[in-house]
Order: C-alpha cells, then sequence, then structure tokens
C-alpha cells in the first residue's frame, strides 16, 4: 500500500475527518509515516500564536474617536438624526482652548528639557568616555527623522491653511487639495510609526491626530457643498491642529538643527 | 445592559450614534486582536478595525438577526485583514523576499535556543508573511483558533476542498520555510 501523502498528514494532525479505515491501520502499521508525521507534528506544535500585544486603556475610545467622523462620511442621508448645529464661537473658544493647553505642555516640556541641559554639558566634559554616551542618547535616525518630519509637518500645515481659507459658499472644487492629503496621508503612517517606535512622542500624537483629518480629505470627493466644507474646517480648528502643527514644526526645526550642528555631535 | 441586537435595532431605527459607539465599545478588542493575528502589527490591526466597524455600519441594514453580531463583525475584520494584506502585497510585492531563513536558523546557537527562543518566532513570522492571504487566514483559523475547516470556509467563502486545499498549501509552505528547523526539533 502506498504510503500516506502530505494532505492526509495535516488532515490527520488537526484530527479532521478524511482518513479511511484502511488508511488509518497503514498509518499505525508503518514506521516511515509514522516518522513523517511525528516530523510534522513537531514543527506544527513549535509554531505558536502571535503574542498580541494588549491595546492600551481607553483604546475604544480612541478607536470610536477616530471613526464617528468617518460615520458621518459614510452615513447615508436621511438616515441618521443630525446634531445640532453648534455656534461658531464655540468652536473658536474650543479651538483657543485646546491650542492653550498645548502650547502650555510644550513650554513645559521645554522648560524641563532646559533645566536637564547643564547636567548634560558637565557629564561631557568630567570624562572623556562620558562624550560618546551623550551623544549616543541622539541617535542618527532621529535626526533624519526629524528633518523629513518637519517638511512633511511644513506641507500638512499648508493644506490644512488652504483648507480653513477657502470660502464655504454653493460648490467648492478642492480636489488640488485632496491630492495633497492623498499624497501626505501615506507618508504620515510611516512617520507616526517611526517616530513612535523612536520616541518621539510629541511627533507621534500630532501625526496621530492628523491622520484621520488627511483621512477624511484624502476621501473627500472634488466639490464639496458649502456645508462639507464648512464641517471639515471645523473639524481642523477645532482640534487646534494648524497651531500644534506650527508649535511642533517649530520644536522640530530646532532639535534638528540643533542635533545636526558639530558642536552638539562630537 | 443592552444586547448587541438592542443596540443594532437602534441604530437601524434611528441612527443613533451612541448605540453604534457601544457596540464599537463592547468588541473593538476582540476584533483588534483577530486583525493582529493575521496582519501581525499593531498599525494595520488598528487600521483593520477603523475598517471593519465602517463596513459594519454602513451594511447594518443586511446584518440577519438570526446571527451573532460577533460572528459577523468577525468574519468582517477577517475580510478586511485579508484586503489589507492583498493590496499591500500588490503594492510592494511580495515582504521580507531577501530575507534567508536558513541565515536565521544558522544564527542560532543551540538546538534548544531554536526550539525555546526568538528565533523560531521570528522564521514563523517571516514564513507566514511569506503566505498569501486566504493561505494565512486559513491557517491561523485552523491552527490557533482550532476552528473546524467547514467554518473556516465559511468566513472564507469557499467550499470545503477548497478549504482544505488553502489549509495543506499553506502547512506545505511553512513546512518548506522552516525546513532549515526541523533538524534540531526532534
Amino acid at each position: 500500500m502506498n504510503h500516506l501523502g502530505h494532505d492526509e498528514f495535516v488532515l490527520t494532525y488537526y484530527g479532521e475527518p478524511g482518513l479511511d479505515d484502511e488508511r488509518r491501520a497503514h498509518l499505525d502499521a508503518c514506521d516511515s509515516c509514522r516518522g513523517e508525521l511525528t516530523t510534522l507534528a513537531a514543527l506544527l506544535d513549535r509554531v505558536t500564536p502571535v503574542e498580541v500585544p494588549e491595546p492600551e486603556a481607553g483604546y475604544e475610545a480612541r478607536v470610536w474617536d477616530r471613526l464617528q467622523w468617518r460615520l458621518h462620511v459614510a452615513r447615508p442621508s436621511g438616515r441618521v438624526r443630525r446634531r445640532a448645529e453648534v455656534r461658531p464661537t464655540f468652536w473658536l473658544a474650543a479651538a483657543a482652548t485646546i491650542a492653550i493647553a498645548f502650547f502650555a505642555g510644550v513650554l513645559w516640556k521645554s522648560a524641563n528639557r532646559r533645566a536637564d541641559e547643564p547636567a548634560s554639558v558637565v557629564a561631557t566634559n568630567t570624562t572623556s568616555t562620558a562624550r560618546p554616551i551623550e551623544s549616543a542618547k541622539t541617535p542618527e535616525p532621529n535626526r533624519i527623522l526629524l528633518v523629513i518630519v518637519g517638511e512633511h509637518i511644513d506641507q500638512s500645515e499648508r493644506v490644512l491653511v488652504e483648507l480653513t481659507n477657502l470660502t464655504p459658499e454653493g460648490s467648492t472644487d478642492i480636489s488640488g487639495t485632496r491630492d495633497r492629503a492623498q499624497e501626505l496621508l501615506a507618508s504620515n503612517r510611516l512617520y507616526r510609526t517611526t517616530a513612535t517606535t523612536r520616541g518621539e512622542e510629541d511627533v507621534a500624537t500630532l501625526l496621530d491626530e492628523l491622520e484621520p483629518v488627511l483621512l477624511q480629505l484624502a476621501h473627500a470627493p472634488s466639490e464639496v457643498s458649502a456645508d462639507e466644507l464648512r464641517r471639515m474646517q471645523q473639524r481642523v480648528e477645532s482640534k487646534g491642529l494648524v497651531f500644534k502643527l506650527r508649535v511642533v514644526r517649530d520644536g522640530v526645526n530646532r532639535e534638528s538643527s540643533t542635533t545636526l550642528s558639530p558642536s552638539t555631535s562630537i | 445592559m443592552e444586547t448587541d441586537h438592542e443596540l443594532i435595532e437602534r441604530v437601524r431605527g434611528g441612527g443613533d450614534d451612541d448605540a453604534f459607539r457601544l457596540l464599537v465599545e463592547r468588541h473593538s478588542r476582540a476584533v483588534y486582536r483577530s486583525a493582529y493575528r493575521i496582519t501581525g502589527n499593531s498599525a494595520d490591526a488598528d487600521d483593520v478595525v477603523q475598517e471593519t466597524f465602517l463596513r459594519a455600519y454602513r451594511a447594518l441594514e443586511r446584518f440577519d438577526a438570526r446571527a451573532a453580531f460577533t460572528t459577523w463583525i468577525h468574519r468582517i475584520a477577517i475580510n478586511c485583514s485579508l484586503d489589507l494584506i492583498d493590496s499591500r502585497k500588490r503594492r510592494d510585492g511580495r515582504v521580507n523576499d531577501g530575507e534567508d531563513l536558513t541565515a536565521i536558523a544558522s544564527t542560532a546557537a543551540s538546538p534548544d535556543r531554536v526550539v525555546h527562543g526568538i528565533e523560531m518566532q521570528r522564521a514563523v513570522a517571516l514564513a507566514m508573511e511569506r503566505l498569501s492571504g486566504n493561505e494565512r487566514t486559513a491557517f491561523v483559523l485552523r491552527h490557533f483558533e482550532g476552528m473546524p475547516l467547514e467554518e473556516i470556509g465559511k468566513v472564507l467563502g469557499t467550499q470545503l476542498n477548497a478549504t482544505k486545499n488553502t489549509v495543506f498549501r499553506a502547512v506545505k509552505k511553512l513546512r518548506e520555510q522552516l525546513q532549515p528547523f526541523t533538524g534540531s526539533l526532534i
């Protein structure tokens, strides 16, 4: 009788039906087939499930935050109750609050960083071995990342400013802005992931906030109604995104030019 | 606490955002885990979660109330994961073709390290990446989730024989890819 084939070994390993009594009897009696099954089992037993990292606390809220505006776009007209119209003053107030809170955070962090600097300088001057350790704290990939991200943030800011400067009247052609958003979207995700990996939290957080806005813009039609345009503008303004982009861009430019300066890299 | 079906009715009836938010909050972690097992990384799993709930929202009118929402949403998640893998392969070509599994095997210092260490995990992850979307999903569902072949067929929308062949192909490819390790396994 013929030996069992690959497919039959797989079925047997997983305990799936498929082997008739005759084939089972052969497997029991044949050393070669039993050996082959053992080899396969030894391999598959070691293919263990991928460990799934548990999402952080508040993951569900973050999912919903990113999702809800997309539902608004996806929503078939008339199916869903409309949200109450919110007065522009509310958005202005919200934007101002967010911007102030964000700016305060940046200033606080910047002050803390400056407070730490003298200790680093002392460390580099006291022993010769301390120098390479200090310079290693700013790895080369971070400098490159910051330079590239600075350019990306600059372009994103221009796109958002362009959007918020449009006048919501009748039907507006936003195809140019949309096309640029599409280009930026692909790189945004890459930079966000890289920034997270490299520990650039400010940049990662900003790009995370920027992404759904770019996504919405990238998937917008060529022409939008005044209401749609107003909604998109309110989304940008309510998050204070343009302001945040400017603050982080300035910080990134400062940091990248500092880290690239010869005096600090030696 | 309202059941999933009650929440779905609220969304269907009046487009109740809050009801859909509750569904998202209830199921997003489980969807994330499914997506992660297939895509293999958090960024992609996050994207799949977004796309899954968006598709579910759009298709909610067609949801069969006799079915469990959990099963339905997981099927959508698996399809989204497959779409993502396929589109990425079309865009980038095959993943990690440059990496040599033999090289990974040879870097392992001893058989014990191969068996228990990260080298094997890495090799498995690479080998999994080289499977097609359907093969990877079928293998994950059969091997990790213990799902019967018939059920897998329902998820993938394939007949039993086609499903079997997908699993057979996946195992064969994994076996070939992990060949350098087999000597140290027995």
